[in-house]
């Protein structure tokens, strides 16, 4: 076939297509009518030859670049994944993808609790031998609320109670989510920005809850942080998890190339950390609306503690059985 | 000299397609475009969350006022302006920003795929870590990675392609096919005498003419012309740009002529 009759018989099927994929410009396939799009799958693999064969005539570069481009645009809209149903894999999500997700990034949770705890703790120990190592953590101003010297667990609940809590929920869960996200993409950091965001907040906690314990308010400062805390933290601490999942993944590549094993790991972390989000609304209703109520404290940490067992219980228990759950 | 870098890929047609990278430049300003929009967009919301919550803020505790919820929704939505417009953007509008839309550049998977939701989920949530001094992170990533990658692309295994391509959608030019299929015979080579790269440049500089300045063509022409000339013992030194382009015309001619009488099919 001579250049200018492969030209002249192809030129019909390249302007079909040309027109075609202007029309999917704006919202991609959804633009196409079945017929149309059925007609550019057929298209597309003759486009695709034209390619090669434009080449191997070697064709003006003009007409070489128009077929390239043409190919390149109907292969980007042709090949992509199978497009679920949103509800149903949202479902299958939650059902099954993220608690065995969980479960095999275990370890990663582990590590995540593990430095949070012992710096937590180990913080506690040091303020609680030395109580003026407190200010470290604590603002002073914390510790004399309307003029008056001293910290009572009343005028801790009644600040919060003097503010509005729609907006305070809000704002809780807000904030804690965008936290979750930082967590995972300082992960990048090879995990070491996620790291200093367990230990920062490891302290806080410790110094807090011993700041509190020298006064002898331990019991008024867990009901004021567990009711939502409970779920709330270990939410942060899988956000924190999926960022050391990222940061391991770029440090330690194993037998994978580091980019391919930082794609592999990105994938896992930012799974492990979208998965977090409904917890924090969940938490952040708790602390919008029951933490500052007038409820006694017991029930207040039953609720706290019912809700993290829950879901611990789910995220270890679901999605065993292969295949299950789907709808 | 490449004007352009491409990403070579594989069909599985196994047909190798080129994907034009989108520059820095564009990109840069397609980000500066969807910053000022998210930017403008925060900031209106922010001040009527300020107005709104000033009002609840200073009132008292237990009645949970109109305000109290309009301020709730309020920075709910902020919130999801904020992590959203990238992600929600390029996750419907296939790839593409209100501001990569009108610098024409797209987000794509690498091999040329479309992404999907949690290609974007992931090159956004790390914006975090790219947009640190002023995308300066982002920035450094894009000059050292082969395919102008920034993190949030090298984790989610995406690229940016350029789709500023309004020449070629044009019907492929008549003179140019002939010229093109003229070249392909040997004939028409011995004919002039002519090396295929020296038809291919000057093919190229005929069929262009009209679209470059004098001054273009009186730096380039000269240079081509000179060894087809000098192997005739002339120079192109002295001579008017309109008697050298009659001399391009006049090989052209010559081809097609040697063309005709060859009658070889390639």
């Amino acid at each position: 076939m001579t250049p200018a009759r492969f030209l002249e018989t192809r030129e019909p099927a390249w302007s079909r297509v040309a027109a075609l994929l202007d029309k999917t410009k704006a919202r991609g396939t959804h633009a196409l009518s079945e017929e149309e799009l059925h007609g550019l799958t057929r298209l597309y693999p003759a486009i695709a030859v034209d390619v090669a064969r434009a080449r191997a005539l070697h064709l003006d570069p003009r007409t070489q670049q128009r077929l390239n481009l043409l190919a390149i645009r109907a292969h980007g809209l042709l090949y992509r994944k199978e497009k679920v149903p949103v509800w149903s894999s949202l479902w299958r999500f939650f059902a099954q993808d993220y608690p065995r997700l969980f479960r095999r990034l275990g370890g990663f949770v582990a590590l995540a609790v593990t430095l949070f705890v012992v710096t937590a703790v180990g913080t506690y120990a040091t303020v609680v031998m030395h109580p003026t190592t407190a200010y470290v953590f604590v603002p002073g101003p914390i510790d004399s609320i309307d003029g008056q010297d001293g910290l009572s667990g009343k005028d801790m609940s009644d600040r919060f109670r003097r503010m509005a809590r729609p907006p305070m929920a809000a704002g809780i869960m807000t904030n804690n989510i965008s936290v979750a996200f930082n967590a995972f993409a300082l992960g990048i950091t090879f995990g070491l920005g996620t790291c200093y965001l367990l230990l920062y907040n490891g302290m806080m906690l410790g110094g807090f809850a011993a700041h509190f314990a020298n006064h002898g308010l331990q019991f008024s400062f867990w009901t004021f942080i567990l009711p939502h805390g409970a779920l709330e933290i270990f939410a942060i601490l899988l956000a924190a998890a999926a960022g050391l999942r990222l940061g391991l993944s770029l440090a330690v590549p194993g037998a994978l190339t580091r980019s391919a094993s930082l794609r592999a790991g990105a994938r896992d972390a930012v799974f492990l950390v979208l998965g977090t989000v409904p917890m924090f609304v969940v938490a952040g209703m708790v602390e919008g609306f029951i933490t500052p109520s007038d409820l006694p404290g017991v029930p207040k940490l039953i609720l706290g503690l019912t809700l993290l067992a829950l879901t611990l219980l789910w995220l270890l228990l679901a999605g065993r059985s292969p295949r299950s759950q789907l709808p | 000299m490449a004007l352009q870098d491409f990403d070579r890929i594989e069909t599985p047609e196994n047909v190798e397609l080129e994907l034009p990278l989108a520059g820095i430049g564009s990109r840069f300003i397609a980000g500066l475009i969807d910053t000022l929009i998210l930017g403008g967009t925060l900031l209106v919301l922010g001040v009527a969350l300020l107005l709104f919550g000033g009002l609840s803020f200073d009132g008292i505790a237990e009645n949970v006022s109109v305000d109290g919820w309009i301020v709730a929704v309020a920075s709910v939505v902020l919130f999801v302006v904020y992590w959203g417009y990238f992600w929600g953007f390029e996750a419907t509008m296939n790839g593409q920003t209100p501001g990569k839309r009108i610098m024409r550049v797209r987000v794509v998977k690498e091999g040329g795929a479309a992404i999907g939701f949690v290609d974007c989920a992931v090159r956004n949530l790390l914006r975090v870590v790219d947009g640190l001094g002023a995308y300066s992170v982002a920035g450094a990533f894009m000059f050292v990675s082969k395919r102008g990658q920034r993190l949030g692309d090298l984790a989610a295994g995406t690229l940016v392609v350029s789709e500023q391509s309004t020449d070629y959608s044009a019907q492929t030019d008549k003179r140019v096919v002939q010229l093109w299929e003229v070249e392909a015979s040997a004939n028409a080579l011995r004919v002039t005498g002519l090396s295929p790269e020296e038809f291919r440049a000057l093919t190229s500089y005929w069929l262009r003419r009209d679209q470059l300045s004098l001054e273009a063509r009186n730096r380039v022409l000269p240079r081509l012309l000179e060894p087809v000339l000098q192997r005739a013992g002339r120079s192109a030194s002295g001579m008017a740009i309109l008697a050298l382009e009659a001399e391009v015309e006049h090989l052209i001619t010559r081809a097609n002529v040697g063309q005709a009488d060859g009658k070889t099919a390639p």
